[in-house]
């Protein structure tokens, strides 16, 4: 049999069985639809921890320990949409009997506004103005210096040294250790060069991959050392490679449940061709002939539904990529969502073909016994027990 | 030339084992016309299955042209299936979801022929049985002399050797019956087609160049 023919006459059994076929469609539509959905709100959900996590502060990348004379314009590469240079000063702070060890953060208030979202996380004060001789501390740092708003404190950049007194302009809570104790931002031309180490954000454009980036960082002379957000943040990293294998395995619990009733939904629609397969065997169609012909009206029809599956999917997922959907209820107390909880649906190659490779498969796999019945079966037989 | 030699099959029929062939020998040539007459549960659809590859004989053989048929592997004997044998079933059988023309174009298609040639020789064929205009119709459509027709120019459509018909005019009134049958004697007369054919009608027999009759599985003259 030619496979134009082959083709045709599976076409032909799928078109005018259309009552079979418009109920294994609707399954595998709705099936192949939601994990299109599914999947992309996870992948949403991973760029929401990752945007929250690295928006905040960090950035993609971190180069540490920048020399003076660093040439930072070189960092502003292609995919690069803010660098943010920061001076890092070990300081004590004192506030009348009370001392705290931390490192100030010395930053561009301005940039620093634009391209992050800490100073959204204000509880009290304000956020740090250029050249204003304030400190913006963390909420638990304050508590500890016994210092509020409008509180001057001391600040020794090393033993021996007269204090500079700086006010507290601001205190904010992120729920982020590594934000929340230790640390303290003051604006860039408060406090002298000396002593303090450079340090470089780099902030990416959506989609563009840090790996690559920091490859060309990495191609720089004398190039400081870079790290990845993958590398500083250890642990959303781990919790994102969790996500992605606990969405796989769940998007493949979740077919496989949903494949068996459309499994047997297929062996239901071609056994009932099974007397059309046996006057065929009977008129010379050979066994390997009957396995592909079930396989294409199977594969025919899956394929038709997984297309429009995934169009309904994506077109689900593209309606809430632009209005995100709020979970803010549901992660207000999630570091990993520490600025926002909205969650935009991202579609992606793997969410995109996924599920409908996994419909193709199960209802492939759903024709071997049918097909192996048709092939073992002598057309006699067949036609007898009709 | 088709030639039977002590052809015995039984098979299990619930508990019980059923003689359905015991020790069946005769021989057609080419061209001729031959008959099993029989009632029903005679054999006779056993027998053509047996000529026609659909069914295994337990003991003794069936050569066609000299070619042990159940000799042949499974691919070989669907090649012989489709190459030289034309099928009339009982109930026409044919493939519900496609309509006559292209129930004709099957046999032809297996065969390779295609394009104009396949087309050109669908619209002889709807002539040839007188349904020129049913072409588009589905078999569920067709009256049952109009389905025998068309089971039987599929039969024939690909000019196969051997044509087996089983009961072709059982489900027909007697008038419809001896006008299919006889369409089928002088079209597989016309294409030098051997015609081995199961019936019970005495009409239909006496068309036959050459008859015997079955009783429970055994020969009688």
């Amino acid at each position: 049999m030619k496979p134009s023919f082959l083709i045709q006459m599976a076409l032909l059994y799928v078109l005018r069985s259309w009552r079979s076929t418009v109920v294994i469609g609707v399954m595998v539509v709705s099936a192949v639809a939601a994990l299109v959905f599914l999947a992309s709100l996870a992948m949403g959900t991973n760029d929401a921890m990752i945007r929250n996590s690295i928006g905040l502060f960090s950035g993609h990348i971190a180069g540490e320990d920048l020399p003076e004379k660093f040439p930072h314009g070189r960092l502003q590469i292609d995919g690069v949409k803010q660098v943010l240079l920061r001076r890092l000063f070990p300081v004590r702070l004192r506030q009348g009997d009370r001392v705290e060890t931390l490192v100030l953060f010395a930053v561009s208030p301005s940039e620093e506004q634009e391209a992050t979202a800490l100073w959204k996380k204000t509880v009290a004060g304000r956020y740090l103005r250029p050249n204003e001789a304030a400190v913006y501390l963390s909420e638990p740092t304050a508590n500890s210096l016994q210092a509020g708003v409008g509180d001057p404190v001391g600040v020794y950049l090393s033993p021996g040294d007269p204090a500079a007194e700086l006010t507290v302009c601001g205190l904010y809570r992120t729920g982020l250790s590594n934000l929340d104790y230790g640390i303290g931002f003051v604006p860039q031309t408060t406090l002298p060069l000396s002593g303090a180490t450079l340090s470089a954000a780099v902030f990416l454009e959506d989609g563009v991959d840090p790996q690559t980036v920091l490859e060309t960082y990495r191609r720089l002379p004398d190039p400081p050392r870079f790290r990845t957000w993958q590398e500083f943040m250890p642990d959303l990293h781990q919790l994102i490679e969790l996500n992605f294998v606990s969405m796989g395995i769940v998007m493949v619990l979740v077919f496989g449940v949903v494949s068996l009733g459309i499994s047997c939904a297929f062996v239901i629609f071609i056994l009932k061709n099974v007397r059309e397969h046996g006057i065929m065997k009977a008129m010379g169609v050979f066994p390997a002939e009957s396995a592909l012909l079930i396989l294409t009206e199977v594969v025919l029809l899956t394929l038709a539904a997984s297309a429009v599956g995934t169009g309904a999917g994506a077109l689900a997922a593209a309606g809430f990529a632009r209005a995100g959907i709020d979970l803010t209820s549901l992660t207000s107390h999630n570091q990993y969502f520490a600025v926002s909880g909205v969650i935009y649906p991202r579609l992606t190659f793997f969410s995109l073909w996924l599920p409908p490779l996994l419909a193709i498969v199960s209802g492939a796999l759903a024709a071997v016994w049918p097909s192996i019945f048709v092939i073992r079966q002598r057309a006699a037989d067949i036609l007898r027990s009709l | 030339m088709i030639e039977v030699v002590d052809l015995h099959k039984r098979y299990q029929s619930g508990r019980r084992m059923v003689t359905a062939l015991e020790g069946i020998s005769f021989a057609v040539q080419t061209g001729e016309s031959y008959i099993i007459a029989g009632k029903s549960g005679s054999g006779k659809t056993t027998l053509l299955n047996c000529v026609g590859g659909l069914e295994k004989p337990d003991q003794g053989l069936i050569r066609c042209d000299g070619t042990d048929i159940h000799r042949l592997s499974r691919r070989a004997l669907a090649r012989f299936q489709r190459e030289r044998v034309g099928f009339v079933f009982q109930s026409g059988n044919l493939l519900s979801y496609l309509t006559v023309r292209e129930n004709l174009a099957f046999p032809l298609a297996l065969n390779g022929i295609s394009g104009l040639q396949r087309k050109k020789r669908i619209e002889a064929l709807l002539e040839s049985i007188e349904l020129p205009r049913l072409g588009s119709a589905f078999p569920s459509e067709l009256s049952g002399g109009e389905t025998q027709r068309v089971a039987f120019a599929r039969a024939i459509a690909h000019n196969p050797a051997i044509l087996l018909a089983d009961e072709p005019t059982a489900s027909l009134d007697s008038i419809t019956g001896r006008r299919l049958i006889g369409l089928m004697v002088s079209l597989s007369r016309q294409q030098q087609c051997t015609l081995v054919a199961a019936s019970h009608d005495p009409e239909v027999i006496r068309m036959a160049d050459h008859r015997f009759q079955l009783k429970d599985g055994r020969k009688e003259i």
